[in-house]
């Protein structure tokens, strides 16, 4: 099992969602910078830093980190830079990168360079995740939407030939043409970093991830929660369509976690923070508010369904309370988490657990008590149980 | 509506209503093919059907015409309409290009002037004015979880509550249409993503070259092209003459059906042009 713990870096000083989103659109692409403050957000970096420092500590297998741009959803525009501080602050974690995204980069061998250089820097420790980038950057940074799909898939192509082949070697694509491709530094690691994925439950990209031996990581946190299962059950069927034994490991599930010491108290502690997780930070490509979610990012029909249910779910006059609690599931005391985990586990055959634990505006003493909880109560009696149940179930890819 | 293959290969979907003589009409954003499906094209057509055949295909990557593949820029959109103009047996043609489409006629006309006999844009897009700032399309075009299309339709018209409005992008849409829409932005920002949006810079400097007389509608209180734009069209284009459309807007066919075909009929029908 891995246990992995993860950051978003987000801006937790926006006013509550309901007058947010009276007053702006989203927290994505247009959301005025001026609400960024810069000696708040200067303490704030300090804080995350160290919470991913702190997370080697706690006995984590990994930390990871993700890109976005122009949001109050995450403050990493470049998270190369947080994972080459992490590469000279930490020693042992696995260091994952969720990613970049390759369209945002021209040409796409720039990722193919740093990703080289945090492995190096970090002696081998580097997780290389590649997405296509959400929506909202679309119109950020202006790339083509209708190219995301095809500019990802052949830039993925040209990092992995990059990290493999002998250079220089000449590369011609249908969007991308070098003809010397020779980057230095190599990856430590050989013949290149584990590749993940990230996704929301895009049959494609499940897929492509079974049939290239990629990582899938299921983003589980705006989805119904029976949709990780459908998402986890579709990458086992790829797997074994392409003839590749499962690898436990390979799957892996990105979901809130906050623990306390009883229920109460953890839901009490979380539901705010959950709350203007979903209501502010993520508005924008979820929700009420605007989508940006731009033409031909996703073709048409992948569209109105994703719409559809965004409808039905904003529509959905039930208790929030519960609606926020069954989609954030590892919520609860260490035994309430324990067991959910273990279960959440067998049932999915589940190896990576991303474990997203400084969410919304959640205050730092709690997420750190949250994460001592998490790593010394529940994580250990996890391991010891997952570790024997793959072994048994999976035994060419147990854990040691 | 007849499916067609182009000489490249690609299927081409075009529509074809009325009887007389044809004439070319190149679709706009909120449009026939873009919006409104082709057995319920806007009235301005139908009206322009009672003395002209009109032959309306459907742009790529809108409604079954497949698209251009990576990197098509506006000369491969030019070529294209080359192409269904030489499918279709059409040597030199009346075009009415309106929204995206005057931008596509333009590219047409200023490459192959021989094909274009006449020219009519409505509110065309594609021209890059220094100092007029165009209304920003694609973000005003992305959908809200709820609340419907009112901002879309506040770029597109004079008065996004106005019945046609409301008719042609409804909040409620059906799947039917959100999927010609959805589809439809997808065509538009195949061409028109790159910055500047919906715009080529290169084509202010190359109207000179268009050699058919032009009439440029435009309603005037258009948010995504300013009026700005249609001076700067009347200025460039060799022999052009402009009429401004009061309380319209970017949809002018839609917003203004009987003034738009007044206009054109009687432009086309002028002895000096024929």
């Amino acid at each position: 099992m891995n246990f992995f713990f993860f950051h978003l870096m987000p801006w937790p000083n926006l006013p509550p969602p309901r007058e947010f989103l009276r007053q702006h659109e989203a927290a994505w692409v247009t959301l005025p910078n001026t609400l960024y403050d810069p000696d708040a957000g200067a303490r704030l970096y300090e804080r995350y830093l160290d919470e991913l420092v702190a997370a080697e500590e706690l006995g984590f297998d990994g930390v990871v980190v993700n890109e976005h741009h122009q949001n109050a959803y995450g403050l990493m525009p470049s998270p190369n830079l947080i994972a080459a501080a992490l590469t000279q602050r930490t020693e042992r974690v696995k260091i994952c990168v969720l990613g970049n995204a390759l369209p945002l980069y021209n040409p796409p061998t720039r990722v193919a360079e740093e990703f080289a250089m945090l492995d190096v820097l970090s002696g081998g420790r580097l997780i290389s995740g590649l997405v296509v980038g959400g929506g909202p950057e679309y119109y950020s940074y202006n790339v083509n939407p209708t190219e995301a799909r095809g500019r990802f898939r052949e830039a993925v192509d040209l990092v992995l030939r990059a990290w493999t082949e002998p250079g220089p070697f000449t590369f011609e694509g249908d969007y991308y043409n070098l003809p010397y491709v020779n980057p230095w530094p190599r990856p430590l690691q050989q013949p290149h970093p584990p590749v993940w994925i990230p996704g929301l439950g895009s049959p494609s990209t499940i897929e492509y991830c079974a049939e290239r031996g990629f990582g899938y990581m299921g983003v589980a946190y705006y989805a119904p929660p029976e949709s990780f299962g459908r998402q986890a059950a579709h990458y086992r069927e790829a797997v074994a369509r392409a003839r590749r034994p499962y690898d436990p490991e390979k799957l892996g599930w990105l979901t809130t976690v906050y623990v306390a010491e009883t229920d109460e108290e953890a839901r009490a502690d979380a539901y705010e923070p959950l709350a203007y997780f979903s209501g502010n930070l993520a508005a924008g490509f979820v929700g009420a508010g605007k989508v940006w979610m731009p033409p031909g990012y996703i073709d048409a029909p992948a569209l109105v369904q994703f719409l559809d249910d965004l409808r039905s779910q904003a529509a959905n006059t039930g208790d929030r309370r519960e609606a926020t609690f069954r989609r954030n599931p590892l919520v609860g005391s260490v035994e309430t988490v324990r067991e959910r985990l273990l279960a959440l586990v067998e049932e999915h055959r589940l190896g990576t657990v991303l474990a997203l634990m400084s969410f919304g505006n959640l205050a730092a003493d709690k997420a750190r008590r949250s994460m001592e909880l998490y790593a010394r109560e529940v994580v250990p009696w996890v391991r010891h149980r997952a570790d024997a149940w793959f072994e048994e179930h999976f035994p060419q890819h147990a854990s040691a | 509506m007849m499916t067609a293959t182009l000489a490249d290969g690609r299927r081409v979907e075009i529509l074809r209503l009325g009887k007389g003589e044809p004439l070319l009409y190149l679709h706009g954003l909120a449009d026939v093919h873009s919006v409104l499906p082709p057995e319920e094209p806007p009235a301005a057509l139908t009206l322009l059907g009672a003395t002209r055949e009109v032959v309306a295909p459907a742009h790529p990557g809108y409604e079954g015409t497949e698209d251009l593949g990576p990197h098509a820029d506006p000369e491969d959109y030019a070529f294209h309409l080359l192409d269904v103009l030489d499918l279709l047996g059409l040597d030199a043609v009346d075009v009415i290009g309106a929204s995206f489409g005057g931008w596509l006629a333009a590219e047409l006309a200023l490459r192959h002037p021989n094909r274009v006999r006449r020219l009519v844009l409505v509110n065309p897009l594609g021209l890059q004015v220094p100092g007029a700032q165009p209304g920003l399309f694609f973000g005003a075009a992305a959908p809200r979880g709820i609340g419907g299309f009112a901002e879309v339709r506040s770029m597109l018209f004079a008065d996004s509550s106005s019945t046609v409005a409301t008719a042609t992008l409804p909040d409620e849409m059906s799947r039917e249409r959100q999927l010609r829409w959805f589809g439809g932005l997808a065509g538009a920002a195949r061409l028109g993503w790159r910055g500047p949006e919906l715009r080529n810079p290169k084509l202010r400097g190359r109207l000179r070259r268009i050699t058919a007389p032009a009439l440029v509608l435009w309603g005037e209180r258009d948010r995504i092209s300013p009026v700005a734009h249609a001076r700067e069209w009347e200025k460039r284009l060799p022999d052009a003459e402009l009429v401004l459309v009061p309380d319209a807007g970017h949809s002018l066919p839609l917003e203004r059906p009987d003034v738009t075909t007044d206009w054109i009929v009687s432009y086309l029908a002028h002895p000096s042009r024929l």
